[in-house]
């Protein structure tokens, strides 16, 4: 495909320098980051130079040792650890040490007994790919027949159970849940979650097209020798997957949904990590990986003679199976020649052709030359990067990350890293993070918490850092902390964390950090991008200071922008434009953002979601309120007058002007906060029941709500407003309350009698308004000393009373109808 | 109702045991079919509207997607053979046509009320749909024709709100005699506020908004009675065939796994919080000084007679492990073989358990199994549509469900095949009797070894659910199979009453040899007839 495009050097200089104008980089970023960074992630679909004839499979050596003579010793080293060479042949180097195969102790439950006996009479062709060396080459066919038998048989008799899963209310999981995965949300999780880095995907999978940048697409038209020239062949080389085997002949649904659930208690060496899968997520892609057919249950040790068990038994460490794999309480034995006395020219070597009695790799040539090279040079010293780069070869971090120029995702899994609801932040919102530099960046444990897992930043990304088992990661994030270690710079960079200082710091994230990432859960509308609250927590403080000043340096094709440009601030209004200061502060703000407000921006577009904004018909909404109560009903109008009327005193409560109320959470927090008004000019009305029977004019105004009128509910007219109807001692109420052209309020009382039950000793009496002083306006008017101010229409005003009890002076209206009366009440504060 | 002759009725063969008999069924154990049998075969989904919510169910600042109608069906009422009314968690009741279609690819959604508080439940009763609040019982009407409801009626109000927010009313429901009928739920940890607007009893210690933990009815004259009190977390309610009203509680202090209570006047269930309003005028309940916590359940019964048993417990994760709404299957055969039985919803599990009730000496009591898994989200409503088809209405936020969606509403409809299930277990004073749905193997049914048996109890204590305890395992000592095989006579020694009896029937396949759908049963048995 490469040999009909011959384009000149020139030429091809000309249009890669076209290609970096138009990139969107190289619009914000100098010309050699972005140079860099096209090195990375060129695409691909080069030919490999592996061979696919059945030698073991180590992803790293695969990838970085195979076609390049450089470095045969460390990917000879990678190979002694991978192919468990010092199960047998001790090393005290604690980098080579083996990595070991699954733990059997439930392999009758785990494997299928057939699967079992092809694997053992030739595991190089039914599991290609695999570590696990032919123990019994060169034994004749029926000797080897007869031994398979029995150590499947030792097998078929280990039955430990399977771990049990607690179901709780938080953590649900169903009853046999291996038994309930589907097929389709199986393989959207396979391709989503990580398996695929190393495993191999579905091309037919419907990933979203990946994108190439204009580069990417003019190098697949380069032919080999030209990208080779331009040094580009290891980023354009497709990345081989771990081969999975014969799942479906191996495993039943049960056996690899509990694997994946939790693969390092089957195999502790690591080097399969959980993806933190929820029961029902590991039936889902064991479901995908075997298919839906329900295949038969894996009954454990059956019908075996205890002579052939025990025969297993014996073979099981005599092969120095038992070496590497644990069954039963047998210890490995076997004590071969310890790995630094070995002769790599012995004729009874294992890393070449197969004798009776020696383990068989099936290595290939470059593999035997690498093993080689380790071994001539045995005891070389190891340094903290080196060791780091020998644990990211081993656990394979390499198929995600990106460091010193090596790995990540491979040109042909580009696709398959994706942001959730495919919002596009770059790659940064979809890839892994590159690990240059990191121990620099992230505290020591933060960087313990984010190998193991623990942390996740980027819920905006689909793919998930694995879980590696225990031990497995060796010490990774110490010697990623030495390897990147700086001087130590002045002790105290960020020594001002005053109120002051936090306050400033966020003003400055209105200026832009909002804009890409989230507060304490709440962001602007459609923003994805990492959390800053506990940033402080993750960060060194000098790389924050740095990556601040100048991001594209310390992260390379960041899409964070420079607020600092040439190291001056774009906002000089906050703390005088002081760069330095200005970085002070945004850590002051990062470090208080618990008890801080949220930024201003944030805080609008928070309400801004759930704000209940009334348009021409008027809006309500029952809830919780602060000085209304548990029986609130909020009314909104166009008008933006609004009030609360409390349906369970029966009163109106509340009234205020401008935005009306924000339903969230009312509508949506299980824990049910008051209700606030969000506008101004907030206005409580007298507290208690707004209509009472009273003896006489001079009786007390009940304190109680226990004689408050009874509500009956309301009606909306056909102006979208509410009539609140309400029964007190024979009178019926409808009580209509909007909004006046002095905005305002005004009442619209309807008062019918409908029985005769009110005594003739007791009068029903209206409260128009209540205070420690109420003070006279004008004619029909009176305020109290919160600035109520209740008018009255005539005759009702002139029948009214205005009296002190107990310190409470009320202007109190009676009520004397024997039919129907209605009247307004008009309302200013 | 007829009482059970359970002395070897006439259709009983008496079990030959026979060596050949267990060949045949050693045989058929080696070549089984897969474990569990597919509930999708007998019982289809249809998914009207589901979400994703890109918050976690429990997170405090749980959003909705901003651009769709948050379905989180917290009622559901049926209009017609084309409409249903539903009512959502954030306070509105919508009109949704087109929602028999199969594909339903053409629902249409109408906004009929709004502004209302938490509503859990919804009921079409005359002209209107009453709808339940937090603070009230309201009947919503439309009075202009345009299906815009434009009257919000205070059907009843008064009891304690004091703002906590485990305080969810749900209901209503309505009985044979037109009574409406609904449920109070305890508050949870009180604080401040909300303590001032307590209610107490103070020899018991208890203080809990008034008839917070009750049930409480309607009558059609427009008077609030409250009936039975103990409740702790009574989110589903439901009516029998015979006109009996039910609820389900929740696991939790004092309630050792979920349960389904008969309502009725003057019983006590459990919770001792509902007995601040023991006092309070209108409570037919009196004279508890004190509550008999820390024993077993069946111990408790004796020392406290106002104590009842429920008619079912529902085993904790075996048949749910959160129990909501209860729907009756009136459909005449409709909905498959279970006609005149209730259906349980269940939150965690995201799945339907169904429910056998029969009565013994005028009570209650009956046997629960597993009936369909795998709704979208938490399961809180159900309601039989015309078709005899369930609507099922999910939501699973403040909590967590195996659904993973956030909400929506799904139907779950018979497809005309009928499932291998223990259709009924019925108690006799010397065992059980299980009725099918299809006749079964007569080798497989007749051998004691196809059933396994265990009885046990909880703990009735203050601590936050109880295990299993007491356990037994009573033996089997005759097996008998009706001549039309669809009747099983289990003769079991060391019955127990007052505890659970669970039973695996896993052994027994149909004639066609088809593996029982659901081979367990859970049997309360509160009386031996």
């Amino acid at each position: 495909m490469y040999h009909d495009a011959p384009p000149l050097f020139p030429s091809l200089f000309h249009a890669l320098l076209k290609a970096l104008m138009l990139s969107q980089c190289a619009m914000l970023y100098p010309r050699s980051l972005c140079l860099f960074a096209s090195v990375m992630v060129a695409i691909g679909g080069s030919g490999s130079l592996a061979a696919d004839d059945g030698s073991p499979f180590v992803a790293g050596f695969d990838r970085f040792h195979r076609e390049t003579a450089e470095h045969a010793a460390i990917g000879g080293r990678l190979l002694i650890s991978e192919l468990s060479c010092t199960a047998c042949h001790a090393s005290e180097d604690q980098e080579l040490q083996a990595k070991r195969g699954p733990n059997l102790d439930g392999a009758g439950r785990r494997y299928r007994t057939d699967w079992l006996k092809r694997y053992l009479n030739d595991p190089h062709a039914i599991k290609p790919g695999t570590t696990m060396p032919d123990v019994m080459g060169g034994l004749p066919d029926d000797q080897r027949r007869r031994a398979i038998d029995a150590i499947v048989a030792f097998l078929s008799n280990q039955e430990a159970e399977y771990p049990v899963l607690k179901s709780t209310a938080s953590n649900p999981i169903a009853t046999q849940f291996w038994m309930k995965g589907d097929n389709d949300r199986g393989a959207e999780l396979y391709h989503q979650v990580g398996c695929v880095a190393c495993h191999e995907p579905d091309e037919d999978y419907p990933a979203p097209p990946y994108q190439g940048s204009e580069l990417e697409k003019m190098l697949s038209e380069l032919d080999p020798e030209q990208i080779e020239e331009l040094g580009l062949a290891d980023a354009v080389r497709r990345v081989r997957s771990v081969p999975h085997g014969d799942i479906a002949g191996k495993y039943s649904h049960q056996s690899l949904a509990y694997f994946l659930y939790d693969p390092a208690h089957i195999r502790p060496s690591g080097r399969m990590p959980s993806l933190n899968l929820r029961p029902d997520e590991a039936a889902d892609i064991a479901t995908y990986l075997i298919g839906d057919a329900a295949a038969p249950n894996l009954d454990a040790g059956q019908g075996d003679t205890a002579s052939l068990v025990e025969a297993g038994r014996r073979l099981f460490v005599e092969l120095r199976c038992s070496q590497c794999h644990h069954a039963e309480d047998i210890k490995p034995s076997v004590v071969a020649r310890p790995l630094a006395e070995l002769d790599v020219d012995a004729p009874n070597s294992c890393i070449e052709t197969q004798h009776v009695g020696l383990p068989g790799y099936g290595l290939d040539a470059v593999q035997i030359g690498s093993i080689k090279s380790a071994l001539a040079a045995i005891n070389s010293d190891s340094t903290a990067g080196s060791k780091a780069h020998a644990t990211m070869l081993k656990m394979n971090c390499y198929a995600c990350h990106t460091r010193d120029r090596r790995g990540g995702v491979g040109p042909n899994r580009q696709r398959y890293f994706e942001t959730v609801s495919q919002v596009d932040i770059g790659d940064e919102g979809r890839l892994p993070s590159p690990l240059d530099g990191v121990g620099r960046k992230l505290r020591r444990v933060a960087l313990d918490d984010a190998l193991k897992a623990n942390i996740n930043v980027r819920p905006h990304m689909f793919v998930r850092m694995p879980k590696f088992a225990g031990p497995s990661l060796n010490g990774l994030a110490e010697d990623l902390a030495n390897a990147d270690a700086v001087a130590k710079s002045a002790a105290n960079l960020f020594s001002d964390e005053s109120e002051q200082m936090a306050n400033a710091g966020r003003l400055l994230f209105d200026t832009g950090c909002v804009q890409c990432h989230w507060v304490r859960g709440e962001h602007l509308p459609g923003v994805v991008g990492i959390d800053l609250a506990g940033a402080d927590k993750r960060l060194q403080p000098q790389w924050f200071h740095d990556f601040l000043l100048n991001p594209g340096a310390m992260k390379s094709r960041t899409r964070m922008p420079t607020f600092f440009p040439d190291g001056r601030s774009v906002n000089p209004n906050v703390l005088g434009g002081d760069t330095e200061r200005q970085i002070e502060s945004l850590w002051a703000y990062i470090k208080h953002i618990e008890t801080q407000p949220l930024p201003e921006k944030i805080e609008e577009g928070k309400v801004h979601d759930f704000e209940l904004v009334p348009g021409d018909r008027p809006l309500f909404l029952r809830t919780f309120m602060k000085d209304v109560g548990t029986h609130a009903i909020a009314v909104g109008f166009g008008e933006r007058v609004h009030y609360a009327f409390d349906a369970d005193v029966v009163r109106l409560a509340q009234a205020w002007r401008g935005r009306f109320i924000d339903a969230h959470g009312t509508w949506f927090d299980r824990f049910t906060p008051l209700a606030v008004p969000l506008g101004d000019d907030v206005i409580n009305f007298p507290a208690g029941v707004e209509f009472a029977t009273l003896r006489s004019e001079k009786s007390a105004w009940p304190k109680t709500s226990r004689q408050a009128a009874t509500f009956k509910g309301f009606r909306i007219d056909r102006d979208g407003v509410p009539t609140f109807l309400y029964h007190i001692d024979g009178f019926d109420i409808q009580d209509r309350i909007a909004p006046n052209s002095n905005h305002g309020l005004t009442r619209s009382m309807q008062i019918h009698r409908v029985d005769d039950k009110l005594s003739k000793s007791a009068t029903l009496w209206f409260r128009a308004n209540a205070g420690g002083k109420l003070k006279r306006e004008q004619t029909h008017q009176y305020s109290n000393e919160s600035g109520l101010a209740v008018t009255l229409p005539q005759p009702l005003d002139r029948l009214g009373v205005v009296r002190t009890i107990d310190g409470i002076q009320d202007w109190i209206v009676p009520i004397n109808t024997a039919g129907e009366m209605s009247f307004d009440v008009e309302y200013q504060w | 109702m007829v009482k059970l002759n359970c002395e070897k009725p006439f259709w009983h063969r008496s079990k030959t045991s026979c060596v050949v008999i267990a060949i045949v069924v050693i045989s058929l154990c080696d070549h089984r079919l897969p474990a569990v049998a597919d509930e999708s075969d007998y019982y289809r989904m249809i998914t009207i509207a589901t979400s994703k919510s890109s918050t976690e169910s429990r997170s405090k600042r749980w959003k909705p997607a901003l651009d769709a109608l948050a379905l989180e069906v917290s009622g559901l009422a049926v209009l017609d053979d084309h409409r249903i009314a539903v009512a959502i968690r954030k306070g509105e009741v919508w009109i949704l046509d087109g929602v028999y279609d199969d594909p339903p690819d053409q629902v249409t959604y109408k906004q009929f009320a709004t502004g209302l508080h938490e509503p859990l439940g919804l009921l079409r009763h005359d002209d209107s749909l009453y709808v339940m609040q937090r603070t009230e019982l309201t009947r919503l009407r439309d009075t202009d024709g345009d299906d815009v409801a434009d009257e919000y009626m205070t059907v009843a109000k008064g009891w304690g709100v004091t703002g906590n927010y485990h305080e969810y009313a749900f209901g209503p429901k309505i009985d044979h005699d037109g009574n409406l009928w609904f449920t109070l739920n305890l508050g949870l940890g009180l604080q401040k506020e909300q303590l001032r607007k307590v209610i107490k009893n103070e020899s018991l210690g208890v203080a809990q908004g008034l008839w917070r933990g009750w049930g409480m009815k309607v009558t059609p004259a427009g008077e609030m009675i409250p009936v039975c009190a103990g409740m702790r977390s009574p989110s589903g309610i439901g009516v029998n065939r015979q006109g009996d009203m039910f609820y389900t509680d929740q696991q939790g202090n004092w309630v050792g796994t979920n349960t389904l209570h008969h309502m009725r006047e003057g019983a006590f269930f459990h919770h001792p919080d509902a007995l601040a309003s023991m006092n309070q005028s209108g409570s037919p309940i009196h004279g508890i000084d004190s509550i008999p916590g820390g024993l077993p359940f069946p111990e408790a019964i004796k020392r406290l007679p106002q104590l009842k048993p429920p008619a079912v417990w529902f085993p904790y994760k075996k048949v749910g492990q959160s129990a909501t709404d209860i729907m009756l299957d009136d459909s005449g055969g409709a909905f498959g073989p279970f006609d005149g039985q209730l259906f349980v919803g269940e939150f965690t599990l995201s799945s339907i358990s169904r429910v056998f009730l029969e009565r013994v000496d005028g009570e209650y009591q009956g046997a629960c199994f597993p009936f369909r898994e795998g709704f979208a989200s938490a399961v809180i409503r159900m309601e039989q549509g015309t078709d005899g088809g369930m609507f099922v209405g999910l939501s699973n936020r403040g909590w967590s469900s195996l659904g993973t969606a956030s909400y929506g509403l799904q139907r779950l409809v018979w497809t005309g095949k009928t499932p291998m299930e223990i259709k009924e277990m019925r108690a006799c004073s010397d065992g059980f009797e299980l009725v099918f749905t299809k006749p079964v193997d007569t080798a497989s049914a007749e051998d004691a070894e196809s059933y396994s048996i265990s009885s046990y109890t909880y703990n009735y204590h203050a601590t936050y659910g109880s295990d299993e305890i007491m356990t037994e395992r009573p033996s089997i000592e005759d097996v008998s199979v009706s001549d039309d095989g669809l009747r099983v006579k289990l003769t079991v020694a060391g019955l127990r009453e007052l505890f659970v009896h669970e039973l695996h029937a896993d052994g027994v396949r149909s004639r066609d040899g088809e593996p029982i759908v659901h081979p367990a049963a859970y049997y309360t048995l509160n009386r031996i007839p």
